[in-house]
């Protein structure tokens, strides 16, 4: 694969992070009647090789369209502009957005795929499995024997029968068995990144739960790095080394799991972990966040959580937030952060300490 | 292997209750035959004598007419079943080789019109599809549009005075020139084809609007789905896109709108081949109601209806095999 050299590559230097994507001020615009619909906002983002992600959100604050990024796949009319890198494990930096459509089309399933909400719309349903992988090999001019073992191996590992599976049609399959066949077909081509949009949306707890662990014997095995896009935070918090909180088109804070979940410095992310349901905390004390998330095509000035924030104050609406560190990898883009745990107890950890 | 059976025998039972039916109607056209025959002739040749009226009334019905209707009714079944429908006494001759010598120009008008009208519309609508919007797809919309409300009479009176007469471009009736000696010589092909040129193109052009908007309909409706959208991701080349994904989804539904449009292209061939002349299937039928020829009115009904089951059996049987979702009866195994 030819490469391009990129200038915010050669000035960053690499010190103890290894990143394997980078996104530097990503940005989507869509050109909509009622005005200019930002549907991702100025986002930067750094995925470690190896490592697993969770990007948190609610529904409809970019989450998708980050994920789109990545692979330069938002759908038209939307614009990206900004900058995102791929670092392959050996050779130099790719500029994702600068490549021609066939560098592109390699790019994509062969080095970051995909796997989207949804499984069973996401497969051709006038043709069997096995075609769906043996064109996925021939488009990418794999060996075609080589491919269809690996195929077989794959879906095996996710706990299926590979012969069944492959001459099935997509409807013969139960949702929980379509996307594992998915995840197995994003594989396929070995990829070092595997991207995942709310992969576990439409499925059962149970299958949910199987779903995750099955994901962490495939990264495992395959030394993938993944980034897993959910609404669900308890979900993801068990499998991500690493989570970003996304609200209203922008991400408002990262850092490693267990401080989010500890030591969460955005109001935002407090009052999310606040509103999922969880064991240790009794009903009543599940909150929900008054108010809705902002529309994209008129987003607050200043902090866009502010109109739904307790600590907001006039700086709040003037400014917004650049991102502050709170300690090591955990940065959080509020003015109010170190206010935030008295303001906002977390419930979950009230509880626990409670029970001691 | 049920279901085969099951629909087979819906099929047959289709086609035995379209010999009764048919019988029972011509059998009940009001009047006994005799004196229509008797009124027609008077009207055309009122010199005719009396006698002579006589020969022509007996020459006219058959013999059995006179037989009781559960008689007459067996008998003609079950010489039905055996590949008899009777004696045409307006052709003089047995109906079944009268069908059969005129059936090919009305398959050949009908498998023309059939082929064009959905290689174009379906290329068309895919198309207006791929470029919806453009300046291109509202000019054929409107087009389509335009030509599917002309009725395929008035299309084909129009190309007789147009081409037919004023250019004189195509031949205007007919279905072979007379000098051509019938047989499969090149000469004889490109001469029945030319002459079938106008009465094809009356049923294309007022024929493939609908289905290209209907094409052009589901051909949208599929390219939104996601799964197109995965696959452009996985690298599929746009070409294999378009036909087995597009194209293969969007076609599904109309699969049967295209077997039963046969049936309808029989029907209008009474209108079709009476406007050009044009000796098939259409043009015997009429002829058959013109002149009181009772078996050749139910030969001829009898080989449509056969036509139209037929069509409509092999549109079940293979819908299965075009969508896998649609399993026929107990195949289907889901798990």
């Amino acid at each position: 694969m030819s490469t391009h050299e990129t200038t915010a590559a050669d000035e960053r230097a690499h010190s103890a992070s290894d990143p394997i994507v980078e996104i530097r001020n990503a940005e989507v615009v869509f050109e909509m009647d009622r005005g200019v619909s930002r549907v991702l906002d100025d986002v930067s983002l750094e995925i470690e090789r190896g490592e697993i992600l969770g990007i948190v959100g609610e529904s409809g604050s970019g989450k998708s369209m980050l994920a789109s990024s990545m692979l330069d796949a938002v759908v038209d009319p939307g614009v990206l502009s900004g900058e995102i890198t791929y670092y392959p494990e050996d050779g130099d930096p790719i500029d994702v957005l600068a490549l021609s459509d066939h560098e592109l089309r390699q790019l994509r399933w062969e080095e970051i795929a995909m796997v989207f909400q949804g499984a069973m719309s996401s497969f051709n349903p006038t043709m069997k499995i096995r075609t769906h992988f043996e064109e996925t090999l021939e488009a990418h001019n794999y060996s075609l024997g080589e491919g269809m073992d690996r195929a077989r191996e794959l879906l095996s590992d996710l706990y299926l029968d590979p012969d069944r599976v492959l001459d099935s049609y997509p409807h013969e399959l139960s949702g929980g068995m379509q996307q594992r066949t998915l995840i197995a077909l994003s594989v396929v081509l070995q990829p070092n990144v595997l991207v995942m949009d709310e992969p576990t949306a439409a499925l059962d707890l149970l299958m949910q739960r199987s779903i995750i662990s099955l994901l962490e014997d495939l990264k495992a095995k395959y030394d993938l790095t993944m980034v897993f896009i959910t609404h669900d935070l308890p979900l993801v918090a068990e499998l991500a080394d690493r989570l970003a909180v996304m609200y209203a088109f922008e991400l408002i804070e990262q850092g490693p799991t267990q401080d989010i979940l500890h030591d969460a410095g955005h109001p935002y992310t407090r009052a999310l972990l606040n509103s999922t349901p969880n064991l240790d905390a009794p009903l009543e004390e599940m909150r929900p966040i008054a108010g809705s998330a902002p529309d994209p095509v008129n987003v607050p000035a200043g902090c866009s959580y502010h109109p739904r924030c307790s600590l907001a104050t006039d700086r709040c609406v003037a400014q917004d937030p650049d991102s502050r560190p709170v300690d090591g990898d955990h940065v959080v883009d509020c003015h109010h952060w170190e206010d935030a745990a008295d303001e906002i107890p977390l419930n979950h950890l009230a509880n626990m300490e409670g029970d001691r | 292997m049920n279901w085969w059976v099951k629909r087979t025998g819906q099929a047959l039972f289709t086609i035995w209750a379209v010999i009764t039916i048919t019988f029972a109607l011509i059998r009940g056209l009001p009047g006994d035959p005799g004196s229509r025959i008797r009124d027609q002739a008077q009207r055309h040749n009122p010199s005719m004598s009396q006698a002579a009226l006589e020969r022509l009334i007996e020459a006219r019905i058959p013999a059995s007419y006179d037989d009781p209707i559960h008689v007459a009714y067996w008998e003609y079944l079950t010489s039905v079943l055996q590949g008899d429908l009777g004696y045409s006494t307006f052709r003089q001759g047995d109906v079944a080789p009268e069908i059969a010598s005129v059936l090919p120009w009305t398959i050949l008008i009908m498998s023309l019109s059939m082929l064009l009208m959905f290689a174009l519309g379906l290329g068309l609508g895919a198309l207006m599809a791929y470029k919806e919007g453009s300046r291109f797809d509202t000019a054929l919309t409107g087009v389509s549009i335009f030509f599917n409300s002309i009725p395929y009479y008035v299309a084909a009176v129009l190309l007789i005075a147009v081409l037919g007469y004023r250019l004189s471009v195509f031949p205007a009736r007919g279905t072979h020139s007379d000098a051509t000696e019938p047989g499969l010589s090149v000469h004889f092909v490109l001469d029945a084809l030319y002459h079938a040129t106008l009465p094809t193109v009356s049923f294309v052009i007022t024929g493939f609007g609908i289905i290209a908007l209907t094409m052009r309909g589901n051909s949208i409706q599929t390219l939104g789905e996601e799964y197109i959208r995965v696959a452009k991701l996985r690298g599929i080349p746009d070409r294999r896109i378009a036909i087995r994904y597009v194209g293969r989804n969007a076609i599904l539904p109309m699969w049967t709108t295209l077997l039963i449009s046969i049936g309808f292209m029989f029907g209008g061939a009474i209108i079709l081949e009476e406007i050009f002349q044009y000796r098939g299937m259409g043009w015997l039928m009429f002829r058959s109601i013109e002149h009181n020829d009772i078996y050749l009115m139910m030969g001829t009904f009898l080989i449509v209806t056969i036509a139209v089951v037929v069509s409509l059996w092999i549109a079940d049987a293979t819908y299965g095999w075009l969508d896998p979702r649609i399993k026929s009866g107990d195949e289907s195994e889901s798990y």
